[in-house]
């Protein structure tokens, strides 16, 4: 069965039924969710769920319904079909139910009052949310120093760095100690060092103090790092939906770099290129072979060919794909 | 607890801005203070010798009227415009308070800060040129705030449009005019005029607060009732627009 066909129909079982767990033991459960704007399909019908504790991740380009699903799950936009339910209670009948457990940090959206500091910030957002000033006094003191903000809590927030602005929201969507958070595109705009700290606080959230994260990103190394299971979506459909080893192992290329003693005729890679299921490439004193995980043989047909044209491998070894690899990969054999 | 909490965060944000904005502050109470100087003075020029005590309350009572309604007719919209503006509008929709809550709390809050900063304008007006009214503050405030309810109402319809439209200033420059031509409306003895938005209650101040009339007790329950309309059907329209702005995605949009 060709690739696009099997992950069309994998899609398919997963729209009626949601991911292992059920809606029973979810915190978040989406199911055959659609939305439009006018003409344009933002979502089709997507389902999934995210369990207690866990972090899941929605990778996908730009434009592909990550932020209209984050914002549908948050009441922030009324979708046209399926449903949505938070910790148990439905999305939008019994939405300020939910948001009493729900923080989220919005894509794009400036999130916190520059004009305010990190603590008035906070002062402000705990007392939107009911809380009086000293209910949360000693929660927005450990949120000032655990996210690196004490020294800075009262220097107005329009100084910062974007980094420092992302953390300043990320604490305003934690005042009120919810147990799940949101995250829309958290470390988009910030540099390399920022973008590492913020996921580094994701990760803490997340592992040392159990709360469950649901976060959309196109970075991919950040995906790798904080998810615990990572949803593709493309064109408002969800094309994979596993964990990160098993999406490594169903949809990794094997990468083999194969040390030669000298550089390969023309025709000799010709006839490697022609191999179904493998793509090769020229690097250094070698080529790199790249294998669809189901044609195994092709690799050992290559190897002949090598040897055939008198170029016998000195080394050979695997490089493992990154999450950003597999997710161009899946794309574009979803677009061919 | 928590609405208070509510209470004393917008009361806070409030001081906080003044503060913050010092200066836009300071230019703010400065130019009250001329206008009500003006008034003052205006008033002795024009009317001379013959200008009694009931025209200076009628002065005092009609511009904190004026003021305080145009506060209350642009505030939601103005609200929504600026957090739109500002990026946070969606942050205030993600509060388990609801927006309609927040907007209220906000409006009212800003009705009581301009009241308070009003009231010591006036008398430090009147400590400069040693005229002093006769209004009864605390009954004219009160009435005012009952009678305001009904332009929150409005001020709500305007924010929910705002939603969708964003910029409406136009629009509230408009109603302004309008709330002219309302105010002359014949209200009393009952007419259908009564029942349109604050039109009894603007009446009744000018009445009782500046000439002592007396009116019924029905009187004032029309215009609680007409207030509660008003503010009620106003969030309910908000409401309408806000389901619209969701759908279209509009809420986070500026």
């Amino acid at each position: 069965m060709r690739l696009s066909a099997r992950l069309l129909s994998s899609e398919k079982r997963q729209a009626h039924s949601p991911c292992p767990g059920g809606p029973l033991e979810s915190l978040i459960s989406v199911s055959d969710l659609e939305k439009s704007y006018a003409d344009v399909k933002a979502l089709q019908g997507i389902s999934f769920s995210v369990q207690p504790g866990e972090v899941l991740g929605i990778l996908g380009p730009n434009g592909s319904g990550k932020t209209t699903a984050i914002k549908s799950i948050l009441g922030l936009l009324t979708f046209d079909a399926g449903t949505i339910s938070v910790a148990g209670a439905e999305i939008p009948r019994q939405r300020r139910r939910v948001l009493s457990r729900v923080g989220a940090v919005l894509e794009g959206a400036r999130n916190v009052y520059w004009y305010l500091s990190p603590r008035e910030n906070l002062r402000y957002f705990a007392g939107i949310r009911g809380f009086a000033h000293r209910q949360v006094q000693k929660r927005m003191e450990g949120l000032l120093e655990r996210l690196g903000l004490a020294e800075v809590a009262d220097k107005e927030v329009r100084k910062f760095s974007s980094g420092m602005k992302q953390k300043v929201a990320l604490a305003c969507a934690l005042v009120h100690d919810p147990d799940i958070l949101l995250l829309d595109e958290p470390t988009v705009g910030l540099d390399v060092e920022a973008a590492a700290e913020v996921r580094g606080m994701i990760a803490d959230l997340a592992g040392r103090r159990g709360r469950t994260i649901l976060v959309t990103s196109h970075d991919m190394s950040f995906m790798e790092a904080v998810c615990t299971r990572v949803l593709i979506v493309r064109q408002g459909r969800i094309v994979s939906h596993e964990s990160l080893q098993g999406l490594r192992r169903r949809f990794s290329r094997k990468v083999y770099q194969v040390t030669l003693a000298g550089r390969p005729r023309e025709e000799c890679l010709a006839a490697i290129r022609d191999l179904a299921g493998l793509d090769v490439s020229e690097c250094g004193r070698g080529i790199l072979l790249s294998l669809l995980p189901e044609t195994p043989g092709a690799f050992h047909r290559a190897l002949d060919l090598l040897e055939e044209s008198g170029l016998e491998p000195l080394d050979i070894s695997t490089v493992e794909s990154s999450l950003e690899e597999i997710f161009l990969d899946l794309v574009s054999r979803i677009c061919d | 607890m928590r609405l208070t909490g509510l209470i004393s965060a917008e009361a806070w944000m409030n001081l906080w801005t003044m503060k913050r904005y010092l200066f836009n502050t300071l230019a703010m109470i400065v130019v009250m203070y001329l206008i009500f100087l003006g008034l003052f003075a205006g008033l002795r020029t024009f009317a001379g010798e013959r200008a009694d005590g009931e025209s200076l309350d009628t002065m005092v009572v009609g511009y904190v009227l004026w003021m305080s309604a145009m506060f209350a007719l642009s505030g939601t919209s103005g609200i929504v415009l600026q957090e739109s503006q500002q990026g946070t509008l969606e942050q205030l929709y993600l509060s388990p308070m609801g927006t309609e809550r927040i907007f209220l709390a906000k409006a009212v809050i800003g009705t009581v800060f301009n009241f308070v900063i009003l009231t010591i304008m006036l008398y430090l007006v009147m400590l400069t040129t040693g005229r002093w009214h006769s209004v009864n503050l605390p009954l004219f405030y009160g009435m005012l705030l009952l009678t305001l309810l009904s332009l929150q109402g409005i001020g709500f319809m305007m924010g929910g449009i705002g939603l969708i439209h964003k910029r409406i200033g136009a629009v509230n420059q408009i109603l302004s005019f309008g709330l002219i031509g309302l105010m002359m409306l014949p209200v009393y003895p009952f007419t259908p005029w009564a029942l349109l938005p604050f039109v009894a209650g603007a009446h009744t101040i000018n009445s009782q607060i500046v000439a002592d009339a007396a009116f019924p007790a029905w009187w004032y329950l029309l215009i609680a009732g007409n207030s509660l309309f008003y503010l009620l059907v106003g969030i309910a329209i908000f409401g309408v627009f806000e389901r619209r702005a969701r759908k279209l995605g509009k809420l986070g949009q500026y």
